[in-house]
């Protein structure tokens, strides 16, 4: 039975703080609390737990323009935030904790501000077929999270300008991400914001669980424990080095010739890697493979360990080429 | 629902099937999988490891959500099914006989139920 509602706004924009809160509040929900968290990220694309973050994201674009990469504590796929979203976690005990009611409590929250919203599928929320919430579960034992973002006003352009289109040249062991078509619901609530939003999902939460919601504790933002995973949720080791090996397929051609590069990656670095060219110097596919081998997946050190290739000159700036070649292709 | 009369099971829905006194195969039974729904990928721990009895080992992704998978045993792994991440939808197929990891040196087996207890304990719980 829920006993209490409790909810607790975020005043920080930072991606590894939230989600670092999110995660101690989902471990320390008491029995018979139902506990809403509201968040916002800052520019921020967050991966699926089990993904690549090369695969999903232009994560140097991303970082250029002062944006957050991050990996979240549940599963699916990469999403983009800023602060046009507003993220919602449900937290509860696995008796209280009921996927469809917590559901509900958002498509009320929407219908109440004019949207037609329906529940489509599993994971979505649409209107007229679009898509404007998608969301993830995580569960810790007998603590479970579930969380949704909404999108009000997010930056399209900017969604597509960090998100990877689904192709074919990274094929990653990890789980896929879906594209789905998607719509602000500013579209619906011109002048939607987060204080109209997070006011329709209280007053919708509490009708939901018929109790008057209290706010959280604000100085859950001040644990130790909090500071201290964000600190890894913002690392390298958590956002690159976890192993989820995918492959990367480079097609081109050059003033010298045709090259095909297909290299496995795994834990942030190159574990193999198969070059065919038809270059006149037949030596020079081995040399890149040699070459390539254990390199951080990055622009700068992929082009670099190329550009110290030693050889013919002919070699050197066939590798040259391949550098910027590659460099460019991570970078951009 | 199947429920194998030669594992031994755990509370929170894992089996483990015993070569010798401290050697057994560990995996997650037929209810976990038809809980979690289709799963999608595993988090394996790497040889060597050490597990703790009833702490988190693993952790597996369905399209529901990201659970951890608790360790039944305290051991050492010694083998890791490396083909179960290259196919997580196994656990669906066939979850008896996919196997996470084997563990060697295993102490801590008090709290294992049998089939019967394990069953009983299911149908309480469902």
């Amino acid at each position: 039975m829920i006993s209490a509602l409790k909810i607790f706004e975020s005043p920080s924009g930072d991606p590894y703080r939230n989600i670092a809160a999110e995660k101690h509040l989902t471990e320390a929900v008491g029995e018979g609390e139902m506990i809403l968290f509201l968040w916002q990220n800052r520019r921020t694309v967050v991966i699926g737990k089990n993904q690549n973050l090369r695969a999903e994201c232009r994560v140097e674009r991303l970082l250029r323009d002062g944006g957050h990469p991050a990996r979240r504590l549940s599963g699916g796929g990469a999403v983009y935030h800023d602060e046009g979203n507003l993220n919602v976690s449900f937290i509860a005990r696995k008796p209280d904790y009921d996927t469809v009611r917590q559901t509900n409590v958002l498509l009320k929250a929407v219908r109440r501000l004019g949207v037609p919203a329906e529940r489509t599928g599993r994971n979505d929320l649409t209107a007229e077929g679009r898509k404007f919430s998608g969301h993830a579960y995580y569960e810790k034992g007998s603590h479970a999270c579930h969380h949704a973002c909404v999108m009000m006003a997010v930056d399209e352009e900017a969604l597509s300008r960090y998100l990877t289109v689904s192709s074919d040249k990274l094929a990653s062991h990890g789980v896929p991400s879906v594209r789905s078509r998607v719509v602000n619901l500013r579209d619906y609530v011109p002048d939607i914001r987060r204080e109209t939003l997070s006011l329709a999902i209280r007053e919708a939460a509490e009708e939901e669980y018929g109790l008057k919601a209290a706010a959280g504790d604000p100085f859950v933002w001040q644990e130790e424990t909090v500071q201290k995973d964000a600190a890894w949720l913002a690392s390298e080791a958590w956002l690159y080095g976890r192993n989820i090996p995918f492959t990367a397929d480079y097609e081109t051609r050059f003033s010298w010739g045709s090259l095909r590069l297909q290299v496995q990656v795994n834990e942030g670095r190159i574990r193999d890697v198969i070059c065919y060219s038809d270059v006149m110097d037949e030596d020079f596919p081995a040399a890149v493979q040699a070459c390539l081998q254990g390199v951080p997946f990055d622009s700068v050190a992929v082009s670099s360990c190329l550009l110290a290739m030693d050889g013919s000159p002919e070699r050197q700036t066939a590798a040259r080429e391949l550098a910027d070649y590659l460099r460019k292709q991570l970078a951009e | 629902m199947n429920f194998p009369k030669n594992l031994k099971y755990t509370k929170t829905h894992e089996w483990v099937r015993f070569e010798d006194e401290t050697t057994a195969y560990v995996g997650i039974t037929d209810y976990a999988q038809d809980q979690l729904g289709d799963l999608v990928f595993v988090n394996l721990p790497a040889e060597g490891d050490t597990l703790a009895c009833g702490e988190a080992f693993a952790d597996v992704e369905s399209v529901k959500a990201v659970s951890d998978v608790n360790a039944p045993v305290t051991g050492t792994v010694a083998e890791v099914n490396e083909a179960l991440a290259d196919a997580p939808e196994m656990m669906n197929e066939a979850p008896y006989e996919a196997w996470f990891v084997r563990v060697e040196d295993i102490t801590d087996t008090d709290d294992l139920m049998d089939a019967e207890e394990y069953e009983e304990f299911v149908k309480t719980e469902g």
